[in-house]
């Protein structure tokens, strides 16, 4: 069963995670680059990917034929996609641990984020590249 | 430059899709198909996914000793990730049309859905995010 897990947050958390100090930044992402070898080690890798800073996010609705509208103003409390995994598990709880790991990673100081991490199955019928 | 293009819905979004007629599904569903092997033959399509219904969605947190601690109960106006296209393209305008294409996705009665699509720039390294 595939799940992907999602961490979200608003424009102020990623202005303030900007302003981590470099050692702080590279004990986060060595654990999560650890987990990421981890995963693929036991198969259950699919793919992640990080999003850029939402200061560039637009919203786009387009009518038959019409040119698309973007719209870049959001509320301040809008959660945005930071970043997402897609990992391919035995059971739910298998994933929910895995979200664990993502969450516990190190923040400032070696404190763990305890970030939210949204996990969701994805659809069996959908399109899959 | 890869962009990824993100559909969004409110948890009664599934159940509302779901009543649609079964013309009208299969309009929807017919041109997702068509447009997703357009994307594939321009060479612009990097990955697809369609997410769930968001009944089940966890959101998990790591409690003191490291465990996964799930909570389920999010607000009513919550908006869910239904699915997303990523696309390696060479100008964020040429990933605004792409996502005004898959906004005019036909709805109820083959009139265009018109839902709003966030569009993104995927990060090629974390060092994009501007440290």
């Amino acid at each position: 069963m595939k799940y992907i897990l999602m961490m979200s947050g608003n424009k102020a958390g990623v202005d303030t995670y900007r302003a981590w100090s470099k050692s702080d930044i590279d004990a986060h992402m060595a654990v999560l680059a650890s987990l990421n070898r981890e995963l693929t080690a036991s198969g259950e890798f699919v793919a992640s990917q990080g999003l850029a800073a939402p200061h560039e996010a637009k919203v786009v609705r387009g009518l038959n034929g019409a040119m698309p509208i973007t719209d870049g103003i959001f509320p301040e409390s809008k959660e945005f996609l930071l970043g997402y995994w897609i990992v391919d598990v035995a059971t739910a709880e298998r994933a929910y641990e895995i979200a664990g790991r993502i969450s516990a990673a190190p923040g400032p100081g070696g404190v763990p984020t305890n970030m939210p991490i949204e996990v969701r199955q994805l659809a069996m019928h959908a399109p899959q590249s | 430059m890869k962009y990824i293009l993100m559909m969004h819905g409110k948890k009664n979004s599934w159940d509302e899709y779901a009543m649609w007629s079964k013309e009208d599904l299969q309009r929807n569903l017919e041109f997702m198909q068509g447009f997703n092997e357009e994307l594939q033959h321009a060479g612009v399509s990097v990955d697809t996914k369609g997410l769930a219904r968001p009944q089940e969605a966890k959101i998990v947190r790591a409690g003191d000793r490291g465990e996964a601690v799930t909570d389920g109960v999010f607000p009513e106006s919550k908006e869910f990730l239904a699915g997303y296209w990523v696309i390696d393209v060479e100008n964020p305008d040429q990933a605004y049309n792409i996502a005004a294409r898959a906004s005019a996705a036909p709805g109820p009665g083959g009139k265009p859905a018109n839902m709003p699509i966030e569009v993104r720039q995927v990060l090629g390294s974390h060092s994009d995010l501007g440290f």
